[in-house]
């Protein structure tokens, strides 16, 4: 019996690794530039997901893709997963819901963030556009600057300036551009003057030939389950909680209203909860040079700060993470304290059933880990005729640390080049 | 016996549930699963544009004008596509060509069939091929008019909400002057709520 009870705990243990651990491998791998092995591995990833995880790993797949030059796979991917969220955006699994309270956070279908969305469609236009589908690009261009307005519409500017993705803003003004229509590529500038004014072109002319390369510095913020440990208390009608939450100042504390059916013989009880931290990962990378035709351009200019807008979208949801948790942790303690702590059979069962539900706790570790923790631009005028474009990377003290494979670009029919270099 | 009914029936009803169901749909009865473009807005906007086509009189009076003979048209490369959406917009330029020529209101070059037609043209020139019966070169008719269009959208997204405008419009313009002889718009609104329950 006892034997069978603890292969149920190292088994539920073990499906309950935490999306941030299953990913490691593939982050290492993507991030040191094998994307082959990195697509093996995720191929692996995205067969076996449940399919709560599984659009969320077609992100992975897609972006991964996206940097191997796979355009056709990239988006099949990534429009498959952003087919899925849009379908489920602003929409309650009761299942979902019941497996989020009393199992753990991570047990429900992955619902994306709005700015992960919006990078969704950003790549997607970016590999149509660079597998050569003009239409296809001018059509998520048109995706793009919808999402954007569904989902940055009615912010204060000091959320804006958080939570707003600058990237898709410009991506859809050179668009815009592209295609002649220097009113509409203005509107997105402006937007873009509010949040990142020193990338805006000083000059828009549609008709300029010029060189548009971006790129991507460092990794995004991940999450990791910490355990967090806490005191609950009686007190009236009520329970009280305190904790201490990694990163802030002094206890934290939560109250239960109407929760006081719980009887404790003590004057409280100990908890745990497993809590989902923001960690944000070193990065190696601090400037990157432009090279074209072995000279060097100029430096990258910031565009997009990915890594803070994945922190400001953590912040936001925090408050709602931490009332799941105290749901949970009083329900681990009602059946530990109250219901399991009689010596017959029942007694026993809910004590069982107390130590699964503690053992299967984890945080939701989940978010779009393939991410950049920043995109950066460089723009200049570019004659027709081929060009060779590549990257040199410096750490902070200007140290050469490495350099982006070369890309040939030629004549095209567009006068502004889009090359986007990893 | 009771207590065995129970699980029974949840096992038979859970059984019902699987496998995969396929039904034919009546393309007449056609209707849209969401705001999104559908098959069922392919068959509005062909009927709107072929009514607004045979009223505009433009057909019968060119008929008239070159005794009896129709016009000779090309579809534009493809219907300009200004949406959110992935489109096959060639499709409706094509279900437009296929009723005009089924119902006699023009003929239409194939933009499509120039390579290959000058590939046999220039195979049938060649001592491969019968001279005698071999086909002509120098015959292929110039398209007096093109029947081009746009097809747009403007789109809410919020919430479970999803306001769907959209609006095509079309034109037949002629190759010599460059005046519009044809246009027409067809245009829709849907707006399609989810459930909040999943």
């Amino acid at each position: 019996m006892r034997k069978a009870f603890l292969a149920t705990i190292v088994l539920l243990v073990v499906a309950c690794a935490t999306y941030t651990s299953r990913m490691e491998l593939s982050r290492d791998l993507y991030d040191g530039g094998r994307y082959g092995d990195a697509l093996t591995n995720l191929d692996k990833l995205v067969k076996d997901a449940a399919e709560r995880d599984y659009y969320l790993f077609l992100l992975e797949r897609g972006k991964v893709e996206l940097a191997a030059g796979a355009y056709d796979s990239a988006i099949v991917d990534l429009q498959k997963a952003e087919r899925r969220f849009l379908e489920i955006e602003g929409t309650v699994s009761v299942a979902d819901l019941f497996k989020n309270m009393l199992v753990n956070p991570s047990m429900g279908e992955y619902q994306s963030e709005p700015h992960e969305k919006i990078m969704i469609s950003s790549y997607l236009l970016l590999a149509y556009w660079l597998k050569g589908d003009r239409e296809g690009a001018f059509v998520e261009r048109n995706r793009l600057v919808e999402r954007l307005k569904q989902y940055t519409t009615g912010l204060s500017d000091q959320d804006r300036a958080a939570l707003d993705v600058p990237f898709a803003h410009y991506l859809a003004a050179v668009l815009y551009e592209i295609e002649g229509r220097e009113d509409d590529a203005r509107i997105e500038y402006d937007v873009l003057g509010k949040i990142a004014p020193e990338v805006v072109p000083s000059v828009l002319d549609s008709k300029l030939d010029e060189l548009i390369v971006f790129t991507e510095v460092g990794r995004a913020p991940v999450k990791v389950s910490t355990e967090i440990r806490g005191y609950l208390q009686k007190d009236g009608a009520s329970l009280v909680g305190f904790f201490n939450l990694p990163g802030s100042n002094g206890p934290q504390m939560f109250m239960l209203p109407g929760f006081g059916g719980l009887s404790l013989d003590k004057p409280g009880v100990l908890f745990t909860f497993a809590f989902p931290q923001c960690v944000k990962e070193r990065r190696v990378v601090e400037r990157c040079k432009l090279v074209v035709d072995g000279i060097e351009a100029g430096e990258m200019k910031p565009l997009d700060n990915l890594e803070n807008t994945a922190y400001a979208a953590y912040e936001r949801d925090l408050g709602a993470t931490l009332l799941k948790a105290a749901f949970r942790t009083y329900l681990k303690t009602v059946v530990q304290t109250k219901l399991g702590k009689e010596d017959d059979a029942k007694g026993i069962a809910f004590n069982v059933l107390g130590k699964v539900l503690a053992a299967v706790d984890r945080a939701d570790t989940r978010s779009w880990q393939t991410l950049p923790a920043e995109i950066r631009v460089f723009r200049m005028e570019c004659g027709p005729g081929e060009r060779k474009v590549s990257l040199r990377c410096l750490d902070a003290r200007g140290t050469v640390v490495g350099a982006s494979s070369s890309v040939s670009i030629s004549g095209e029919r567009d006068r502004k080049k889009i090359v986007f270099l990893i | 016996m009771k207590k065995l009914l129970v699980p029974v029936l949840c096992l038979l009803f859970i059984a019902a549930c699987g496998g995969t169901y396929t039904k034919e749909v009546d393309l007449s009865k056609d209707t849209a699963e969401n705001a999104d473009f559908s098959s069922a807005d392919l068959a509005r906007i062909t009927d709107g544009m072929m009514s607004s086509i045979q009223a505009n009189g433009f057909i019968q009076q060119y008929v008239a004008e070159h005794a009896g003979q129709k016009p000779v048209m090309l579809l534009a490369k493809e219907l300009k596509n200004n949406t959110d959406e992935h489109i096959n917009t060639r499709l409706i330029l094509e279900k437009i060509r296929t009723r005009m020529i089924n119902e006699g209101t023009a003929q239409f070059v194939d933009d499509q069939a120039f390579d290959t037609a000058l590939e046999q043209l220039n195979l049938q020139a060649s001592d491969l091929y019968d001279n005698t019966k071999a086909a002509k070169i120098g015959k292929f008719v110039g398209a007096k008019y093109v029947l081009r269009g746009t097809i747009s959208n403007i789109r809410k997204r919020s919430g479970r909400e999803d306001i769907n405008y959209m609006n095509v419009t079309m034109d037949i313009f002629e190759v010599e002057t460059l005046l519009i002889k044809w246009t027409n718009e067809v245009e829709f609104k849907r707006v399609s709520t989810k459930g909040a329950l999943r």
